[in-house]
């Protein structure tokens, strides 16, 4: 019995082998770096002078950005999953619709989701920009403003801004997620439905969006931990920027190592990310599971 | 198990050999060196080829000697510098902006063991005293730059100004002026944003008597009531609309300079480069004029004086070829082809000095140079503490001047 296990483990190996070296070192290797020195003093130089117990997390806590950034963290997310899914619910609906050239919408849909997120954040700095912006320019050629905006300046402005590019950009695959679940809805369960009289909305409030609802979870997850993790978008398009009004926990971890030359205090913060992180994808496995027993 | 022993003795060889292997060449004594050097705005061409030239043209002389250059850009060579020496791959010459906190910590050779006695003997001493920790020079002033007030010499024209500013009070009324007669043009081009606001908040505070570090009482002062009085004075420039919107979000380059190259700002704090990068970036039609920086009422003009370093690591032990490297940098043509490559700097040495003095570009900014305040460069949380300003003092004049300063004090302090 146990050899016949045994072998079976073994002969398993060379599947699963590289896919457990790559997590080695490129997963758990460098979360094993980030937490060590997370306890470590570190001067500006990038010289360790050994463990220093918690003293880089009672700096974190003091530091006076902490608090601010943390509740933005939180609206940002929330803001940016929430708004990403009442648009791509609908959106998926449209797309799982027949209708002559869906093929090319659903292509035009990729092309935000394809674009490296670096590129589309550029396009709409430029965009934004209040000195020679397009948006600008339309803006006052339609007579809607007399003179230009700068719509990265003040910073709820800015943040503002800066959701509207995440959703623009975490629309796409959240769409698709949910379009993959719609085309997993038999056709016999909604025609019964049509039989039984039931109405349009009715057909969607109590087939459709039960029958979403793994899709739907899936997306929401994923966006969370991705919204959450967001550097580029900020970091191109205000650097966290005036100060620290629009810096979320990601991008405070890179400042307070890269610009205030503190990687200890930094890899604290980026622990705690780490830990939030992990929390999201235990809820996930938790929030599954429970359907599964359901 | 058995296996793995035999395994790891197989390794255990293999390391053997492979060492014995470097035992080996390593008697004919070949050095590498690394350095890392930050790349200088020049012609709009990196100075990547100026290095691999000097480093090919190094090795033919020294063929026990090979040099790798990485250039990076200013944006990232700090960091670069600091996960290198995180890693465990320290560099043997760094060319940058800073070299105190190395020098504290002990990882710096000092100068006199890093070039030639010749070679320091020809280095300018106002620069070499800008380069010492704890009373010994640690770092090589590779050169240097001075700021002036540069202006739009048609615009001014336009508001009928035919005097320039000399004091903040001028200023302002010159800076209504232009306000009223020239829509759409902004007075002054405020550069707060993160790429350069700590040198651009040094020249106006410099100019009211304020400082970041006072060397008498070994404090941070960044709070104190000549720097709080520039952040009001600032920001009443600011709310009156005499300079751009937002200084705090305006970088030097991407935002001041451009729109002084588009026509578009009158006035502008430029570094001794501006002249050359306004012809590299679409702004050569600009009839420029420059003059003293202004300043507060009973207080001197200053220009702020900015001179970077060639600093040398003693982790990898490599002395003797750094020195070699470095006198070849130092060496007059060399030396002419690096100030050349970088773009329109004041030199650091003494036999360069002579031939800039007549350089029409560079006279006047080597006059203002006597009155130049500088960076607290020695103190060794400087870099440190030029990251929070950079990150923070544009927001002293649109909220809180006392407010965002003191928080920036705090911090300093804090820094190690």
């Amino acid at each position: 019995m146990t050899t016949v296990r045994k072998r079976y483990r073994i002969g398993a190996l060379p599947w699963i082998g590289p896919a457990t070296a790559v997590i080695i070192l490129m997963v758990l290797y460098p979360a094993y770096e980030m937490v060590r020195t997370s306890f470590m003093n570190i001067d500006e130089t990038g010289t360790s002078h050994g463990f220093t117990g918690l003293s880089n997390y009672r700096n974190l806590f003091h530091n006076p950005n902490l608090v601010a950034v943390l509740e933005r963290t939180v609206i940002w997310t929330i803001t940016i999953v929430v708004a990403t899914v009442l648009i791509s619910l609908p959106v998926a609906q449209i797309l799982h619709a027949k209708f002559p050239g869906r093929r090319l919408v659903r292509y035009a849909l990729i092309v935000p989701w394809a674009a490296s997120v670096v590129m589309t954040s550029t396009s709409w700095l430029w965009i934004l920009n209040g000195y020679y912006g397009i948006l600008n320019r339309i803006l006052i050629s339609l007579g809607l403003i007399q003179d230009q905006v700068q719509f990265l300046g003040s910073p709820t402005q800015s943040f503002a801004w800066l959701i509207v590019v995440a959703v623009f950009v975490s629309v796409p695959f959240t769409t698709y997620v949910i379009l993959a679940g719609l085309t997993t809805i038999g056709e016999d369960i909604l025609e019964a439905s049509t039989v039984d009289g039931a109405s349009g909305w009715q057909r969607y409030r109590n087939i459709i969006f039960p029958l979403l609802r793994p899709a739907l979870l899936i997306g929401i997850v994923i966006n969370l931990i991705n919204v959450f993790n967001s550097f580029p978008i900020i970091w191109v398009m205000t650097t966290g920027g005036p100060g620290y009004s629009t810096d979320t926990t990601t991008t405070l971890a890179y400042k307070i190592s890269f610009r205030n030359a503190d990687i200890g205090q930094s890899a604290s913060m980026a622990t705690i990310n780490f830990t939030i992180i992990l929390l999201f994808i235990i809820l996930f496995l938790k929030v599954s599971r429970w359907r599964e027993d359901a | 198990m058995k296996r793995m022993t035999r395994g790891a003795a197989v390794t255990a060889a293999l390391a053997l050999a492979t060492s014995m292997a470097i035992g080996v060449t390593s008697s004919h004594a070949a050095t590498t060196l690394t350095m890392i050097a930050a790349d200088y705005p020049g012609d709009g061409h990196t100075q990547q080829n100026q290095w691999n030239d000097f480093a090919t043209r190094f090795h033919a002389a020294n063929p026990d000697i090979t040099v790798n250059v990485t250039v990076k850009s200013w944006n990232d060579i700090d960091q670069y510098v600091t996960t290198q020496i995180a890693s465990g791959q320290t560099p043997d010459v760094v060319n940058k902006g800073d070299y105190s906190a190395p020098a504290a910590a002990g990882l710096l050779y000092p100068a006199s063991q890093i070039v030639s006695p010749s070679t320091l003997a020809d280095i300018l001493p106002t620069f070499l005293n800008n380069s010492k920790y704890n009373g010994v020079v640690y770092a090589l002033p590779d050169l240097a730059s001075a700021r002036a007030l540069f202006y739009n010499k048609d615009l001014l024209a336009k508001a009928g100004i035919k005097k320039l500013p000399t004091s903040w009070l001028s200023l302002t009324t010159d800076l209504g002026i232009i306000h009223r007669k020239e829509k759409g043009i902004y007075g002054y081009a405020l550069p707060l944003g993160p790429e350069e606001a700590q040198a651009e908040f040094n020249i106006w505070a410099g100019g009211n008597g304020g400082t970041y570090y006072d060397y008498a009482t070994k404090k941070w002062v960044l709070n104190s009531p000549a720097n709080i009085a520039t952040a009001t004075y600032l920001k009443s420039l600011v709310s009156k609309g005499y300079t751009e919107p937002n200084p705090e979000k305006c970088d030097r380059t991407a935002c001041a300079q451009a729109l002084f190259a588009a026509g578009k700002a009158v006035f502008i704090n430029g570094s001794v480069f501006l002249g050359s990068w306004l012809t590299a970036n679409g702004g050569s039609k600009i009839n420029v004029g420059t003059g003293s920086f202004v300043s507060n009422s009973k207080h001197k003009p200053v220009t702020l004086g900015v001179q970077d370093y060639f600093t040398a690591y003693n982790k990898n032990g490599n002395q003797a070829a750094i020195q070699k490297w470095m006198d070849f940098i130092y060496q007059p043509d060399n030396y002419a082809k690096f100030l050349t490559a970088a773009g329109g700097f004041i030199p650091a040495t003494k036999s360069a000095g002579v031939k800039a003095a007549s350089n029409p570009a560079l006279a006047p900014f080597i006059k203002l140079l006597p009155n130049a305040v500088f960076y607290p460069g020695d103190i060794a949380s400087w870099n440190s503490v030029k990251g929070q300003i950079q990150q923070g003092i544009g927001q002293a004049v649109t909220g809180s001047p006392s407010a965002v300063l003191g928080q920036l004090e705090t911090a300093a302090i804090a820094a190690k």
